[in-house]
């Protein structure tokens, strides 16, 4: 399994020959130019945790800090960006690749303690001075199952809904292969035992945002909101309510179009939020979480869209 | 869609399918790792586009490996040679590398301006005036060797050997041309070493035998770095990039250093210490990991000498190990926290803070100390002693996340001729006063040739620039220009350098991408080899058009080395009369004249193990496989070797001493890996030490008189210097009590990160980035004097002053000045265009009338007319040069001062520094040599020389390591009675 992880870690970095093979390896469609590469990672959905786990919705921060953090605490090497998309799957397949229980089944899964940290058996092993490959075994079990709970599945759900949503035909195929891919991971590193601290800390939206920066800043933090709001998204937003999309970054079209239809706008993220989280699905708790954060986002975003147009001045008669 | 495991296994299978065939299945660390390499099956014929030209048009390009050449990290390179022309049009990191991994330094790609440099020197030349004056004369390489072969040989033949003397900076290679040497039968090697490293090597010399560390910093929890390492150390790029590894992972990084380099600041724990005090500290340490219990007792009781100390240096033989604990609780115990606080002007609190670090390590230490405090003080070696004393203590020996000795991390193969250790032993390098130098005493060689000790018929300097680089240049300009001392200069250099202008040949040799060498490290725990190799010439041959001397396909006349000493030494011994020809011959072709094809051929095919078999998997012969990869990892996880079991077959007859050595009848075997190693007696009855017996077992030990990690050094103890057999601390020449009171110290070592002395100078790039060295002063400092920014002062030394600007800074501590010493470049006025103009001021230098009609006096000044300016050439980029300051060359201004133990010059001053004086100028240099002279004589005394020291009647203890290393019956001190050495 570990060579899928790898596989699909390296295709979703910028192209080159040798990806021809590694998509066919996977059977997928061949792999994209480096425009289609830069329109569709590049500038709608760049494949990095923090931008969809971070409060603020940007690259780097605190969300970016705990996944080097793990890395640090396991004893391994941090990547340069250790919430890459492709660093994470790489890491991942690392520690598949080193797991005794993955390359070596006849190992007593029970005698390398648990996914949990928390866990005295696992905490046990750790600890145990007189087995160091029990301790080791443990580290790596805890590690894996750290990583992958924590910095991976924890934002899948959006974030492949929306490469199916955006993407080409070769993205398109890549999220479902990957999907399926991480699922038989979920099942080799053990259920998941506590909600993920990103999400657990994550700020919901509540109230009326201190400004049109603030309120800019919940739109476009996925883990705020519930949703990913990509170019994309805006400019089917502004078709659908007939309003001119101004070029330029997403948040300067974004406060463009609620300059132009503030109700209007609100209205339409609010439905879109609903209409992605339909697709999150319930298959896990993660899944879930990020369906109720939407759903939640979108009551906050009608209740916004409401004051707005109470604001917006009658129509001449 | 597949089951997501039939999908790995489809990738698994389409991977070994690819890397089966030698190719890359993926394409590497990308972005994601700031870094990109071109997969190697298409090295022959890569695309890119461009970047100069608007039309997005492709560049073909042949990537050829070479290795560095401009620091000894030998790190890995791949040259772009640009098919169409077959011009190198940029040079990176060689990702097959194992030691720097496709990553380079700021020097790795700007070789290419040293390739381009248009002022480099691109053919013979002969001295047309007089030495100094600037004039020469284009000489055909012939004319010029033949010259040179006839000096040396009748040298040789006259038995003035040793007048043949080969001064060499950095090598950049693994024994090539000591060999040389030896096959010429002259003890004429005369490395830098002692202006560089020898302290620093001494102390972990009487440790473990071995004379450098070889930290493995990726896998250390905490690491111990004296000195700016990581920012611009010796191994800056391989060893950096595997701290910063460390540190991702958590590791502690504490940091000595007076100034806050870019290292500090990288630190979990700064300490600026007062230079000079950091033996004390790593006592203080050293006793607070003893008293808390933190040391590792079994490591101690197997592998250090403590029987031996006991036994010999207390009179308590059989003594117990718990009675050795004893002595060990108690061994430093005036080494407070409190005391090395008071001599390192620091807070004890932050001692201890760093030493329950320290202790908290474990196994998991690696320290290194190279320059800097070893190559800065007086008794600078205990520095480096003291420090792996920590490791010695915690077991943080040859273990993973510790320090490994560098031989067992470090591959040099055996070549295809050995030549016998020269029978003669030269006074010039290796004086009677010191029998325990680490190295030869080359920057004395003014001194002692003024002594008149010896004189030479012929000089080389090889890439190495002493007037320049060396303490008391002046000094050396007086000799060089005396043809009665030095009867032939030949530069071997690619590029003009202060020394150059005083040769009388000055021969052109390529830079990194220009020349052979094989060339290997010590990185990490691994054994590896470099291939340094012209890279046109390998392009050409790629292209299958055959060269047989590089210089078909370098720029110019430029040569290569390899081939040069060849040729020179058949020139020697055209008949083999000599003897010396055979070493040099062909055997593929016996009677003909060996080619550096078949020097490496042979070396890949007999003694590199796994080349051979790893090459033909890629269906290559060995020497394309390197002329392709640029490296080879010969061994990885090399671990204990003091630890492995000595095979039954080693030990025919063997004896055990009541040290626990294991001697034995059994011949050596021929090891596959030559790299130098120390040479321990055999015991009386003649057999070779095979090992030490360590719980029932015999095993390899350490390469030390008693096999085993010396804490006590019976060598110092018998050759004079018993006050220092164990690891303590010596008083400084700049200790606080040395000093008078308006002096400072002045801290002349550190480096900027993308200089390396004279060999970078040639590098645009790296010249835009730093051409200045200004002194670096505390605030208290500054005030006291009077000074700001950029204000002048004059710096006074023992024997002149350099003016130079300030720069006041609180990254110093008070009472302590810094300057880099890689700044200064000059060339003289007479010298015109002959020069490093992109780095070089033109001086002018006088030297006041003797006292004597007729004859020069020892006063020299030194003027700057003009700096660095803007000039016309064929690279446009020296029109656009913006910058004028050159810095100041003030290693003219210090003294010699030998360490009387490492021999080691030790390089920090004691200074007065004050405001400039109306009329000086920025870079004014004033030196009076007979001052020069009276330091020299003064530290001489200090010396306690071998004929009344030796316990043996030898010169110098045989196991110590020596480059050269001369015959051992020429050890035999002169006169002294007959005695078996």
């Amino acid at each position: 399994m570990s060579e899928a992880l790898r596989a699909l870690g390296v295709l979703i970095e910028p192209s080159c020959d040798q990806h021809a093979a590694i998509a066919e390896a996977l059977e997928l469609p061949p792999p994209p130019s480096a425009d289609e590469h830069m329109a569709v990672l590049g500038l709608q959905l760049p494949p990095y945790g923090s931008i969809y786990l971070g409060a603020e919705g940007m690259v780097g921060g605190e969300a970016r800090d705990r996944v080097a953090g793990l890395f640090r605490a396991a004893g391994l090497p941090s990547p340069c960006e250790p919430d890459s998309l492709s660093a994470l799957c790489g890491a991942l397949a690392a520690l598949a690749d080193t797991d005794r229980r993955t390359v070596a089944p006849a190992v007593d899964a029970g005698s390398v303690g648990l996914a949990d940290p928390g866990d005295p058996a696992a905490r046990e092993a750790l600890a145990d001075p007189t087995d160091p490959r029990r301790a080791v075994d443990a580290r790596v079990r805890i590690t894996r199952a750290a990583l992958y709970w924590e910095h991976v599945a924890s934002w899948m759900p959006p974030y492949l809904a929306a490469v199916r949503r955006i993407g080409t035909p070769f993205y398109v195929a890549w999220a479902d292969t990957l999907d399926a891919v991480l699922a038989a991971e979920a099942e080799a590193v053990g259920p998941l035992q506590a909600l993920p601290l990103h999400l657990r800390a994550a700020p919901a939206p509540d109230g009326s945002p201190a400004g049109l920066d603030a309120l800019l800043g919940v739109l476009l933090a996925p883990v705020q909101l519930g949703a990913v709001v990509t170019r994309d998204d805006l400019a089917r937003g502004a078709a659908a309510l007939g309003l001119g999309l101004r070029a330029g970054e997403r948040r300067f079209a974004l406060r463009a179009l609620l300059a132009q239809d503030a109700a209007g706008v609100l209205g339409w993220l609010a439905a879109e939020a609903r209409r992605q989280a339909a697709v999150y699905g319930d298959r896990s708790e993660i899944a879930r979480w990020w369906r109720g954060r939407a759903w939640r986002g979108a009551h906050w975003l009608d209740g916004l869209a409401r004051d707005a147009a109470d604001r917006t001045p009658a129509p001449p008669a | 869609m597949r089951d997501p495991k039939q999908l790995a296994a489809r990738v698994s299978a389409a991977r070994q399918a690819v890397e089966a065939r030698g190719e890359t299945f993926y394409p590497g660390a990308s972005r994601i790792h700031l870094a990109a390499f071109p997969p190697k099956e298409r090295w022959d014929d890569w695309v890119e586009v461009d970047a100069r030209t608007p039309d997005r048009r492709e560049r073909h390009y042949m990537l050829v490996p070479t290795t560095c050449f401009n620091c000894e990290s030998a790190c890995g390179l791949l040259a772009y040679v640009d098919r169409d022309g077959l011009e190198v049009r940029k040079l990176e990191g060689n990702p097959e590398h194992p030691g720097s991994r496709g990553r380079n330094c700021a020097k790795g790609p700007a070789t290419l301006n040293q390739v381009t440099d248009p002022d480099r020197i691109l053919a013979p030349l002969r001295r047309a005036g007089e030495r100094g004056e600037g004039r020469w004369a284009a000489v055909s390489w012939d004319e010029a060797l033949d010259d040179i072969a006839a000096r040396i040989r009748r040298a040789i033949t006259e038995r003035r050997g040793n007048e043949v003397m080969y001064h060499v900076g950095r090598p950049g290679e693994d024994g090539f041309t000591e060999r040389v040497l030896a096959a010429w039968g002259v003890d004429g090697h005369n490395s830098h070493t002692n202006i560089c490293s020898s302290s620093g090597r001494a102390g972990y010399h009487y440790w473990m035998g071995f004379d450098r560390p070889s930290p493995d910093y990726a896998s250390a929890d905490v690491i111990v770095l004296v000195s700016a390492h990581l920012e611009s150390g010796h191994y800056f790029n391989p060893h950096a990039q595997r701290i910063v590894e460390a540190r991702q992972r958590g590791a502690k990084l504490i940091v000595l250093d007076v100034r806050l380099s870019n290292t500090a600041s990288q630190a979990d724990h700064w300490i600026a210490p007062q230079p000079g005090s950091e033996a004390a500290i790593f006592l203080a340490i050293a006793h607070h990991v003893i008293a808390t219990g933190r040391h590792d007792r079994g490591f101690i009781e197997r592998w250090w000498n403590w029987q031996e100390y006991m036994a010999v240096a207390l009179g308590r033989p059989g003594a117990s190990f718990a009675e050795f604990e004893a002595e060990l609780a108690t061994m430093w115990s005036r080494y407070t926290f409190e005391f090395a606080a008071r001599e390192a002007g620091v807070d004890a609190a932050a001692l201890r803070a760093i030493a329950d670090v320290i202790a908290g390590a474990g196994t998991r230490l690696a320290a290194h100390v190279w320059r800097s405090a070893a190559a800065g003080n007086l008794g600078g070696w205990q520095v480096s002693r003291t420090l792996f004393l920590l490791n010695a203590l915690l077991g943080a020996v040859a273990c993973e996340g510790g320090t490994y000795p560098n031989g067992w991390n470090k591959f040099v193969p055996r070549p295809i001729h050995t030549p016998p250790h020269p029978h003669t032993w030269n006074e010039l390098t290796w004086p009677v006063e010191y029998p325990l130098a680490m190295n030869e005493l080359s920057f004395l060689l003014p001194h002692l040739v003024g002594d008149g000790r010896g004189a030479l018929e012929v000089y080389f300097t090889r890439v190495y620039n002493p007037v320049w680089t060396n303490p008391d240049g002046f000094s050396w300009i007086e000799m060089l220009t005396d043809p009665a001392k030095i009867r032939l200069h030949v530069a071997l250099t690619p590029t003009w350098n202060e020394t150059a202008q005083y040769a009388d040949y000055v021969l052109p040799m390529g830079v990194g991408s220009e020349r052979h060498d094989l060339h290997s490290y010590e990185t990490h725990d691994a054994q590896w080899l470099g291939f340094r190799q012209p890279v046109l010439r390998a392009a050409r041959e790629r292209l299958g058009a055959p060269v047989a001397d590089t210089r078909q396909a370098n720029p110019g006349e430029v040569w290569e080395e390899n081939e040069l000493w060849i040729e020179l030494s058949w020139r020697i011994d055209p008949d083999g009369a000599l003897g010396i020809r055979r070493h040099f011959e062909s055997r593929e072709r016996p009677g003909e004249k060996l080619g550096v094809d078949e020097y490496y051929r042979y070396i890949f095919e007999h003694s590199v193990p796994g080349l051979p078999a790893r090459a033909a998997a890629d269906g290559l012969a060995p020497l394309d496989f390197m002329r392709r990869h640029g490296a080879f990892e010969v061994r990885r996880g090399i671990g204990p070797v003091h630890a492995e079991a000595v095979p039954a077959a080693e030990l025919d007859d063997a004896v055990t001493d009541a040290l626990g050595r294991v001697f034995t009848r059994a011949p050596k075997p021929a090891p596959e890996n030559i790299v130098p190693v120390p040479t321990p007696d055999g015991d009386a009855d003649g057999r070779r030490r095979a090992g030490i017996a360590v719980d029932g077992r015999v095993v390899r030990g350490f390469p030390t008189p008693s096999g085993r990690l010396e804490l006590w050094s019976r060598t110092l103890a018998e050759w004079g210097w018993p006050e220092y057999a164990l690891p303590t601390y010596i008083e400084s020449h700049v200790h606080p009590r040395a000093l008078a009171a308006d002096q400072l110290v002045l801290i002349p070592t550190f480096r900027v990160p993308v200089q390396v002395h004279t060999r970078s100078g040639n590098a645009k790039w790296l010249d835009e980035i730093a051409h200045t060295n200004p002194l670096w002063i505390h605030p208290r400092d500054a005030a006291r004097i009077g000074v700001d920014t950029g204000g002048l002062v004059r710096v006074e030394t023992e024997i002149g002053h350099f003016v130079v600007k300030a720069w006041v800074t609180e990254g110093i501590r008070p009472g302590v000045v810094a300057c880099s010493h890689h700044m200064g470049r000059w060339k003289l006025a007479a010298a015109g265009d002959r020069g490093q103009r992109q780095v070089m001021a033109t001086v002018s230098l006088d030297r006041e009338a003797g006292r004597e009609a007729g004859r020069d006096g020892a006063r020299w000044t030194m003027r700057r007319q003009h700096g660095v300016a803007p000039y016309a050439s064929a690279d446009p980029d020296t029109r656009r040069i913006w910058w004028s300051d050159a810095g100041v060359h003030q290693n003219l201004t210090f003294p010699v001062h030998p360490d009387p133990i490492s021999g080691m010059h030790c390089w920090h001053q004691a200074v007065r520094v004050r405001r400039a004086e109306p009329g000086d100028r920025h870079a004014d240099i004033f030196v009076d040599t007979e001052r020069s002279r009276a330091a020299y004589r003064a530290w001489l005394a200090r010396t306690r020389p071998a004929h009344q020291v030796s316990p043996d009647g030898t010169r110098r203890p045989y196991w110590l390591l020596r480059p050269l290393k001369p015959a051992r019956e020429v050890y035999a001190l002169p006169g002294a009675p007959d005695r078996k050495p």
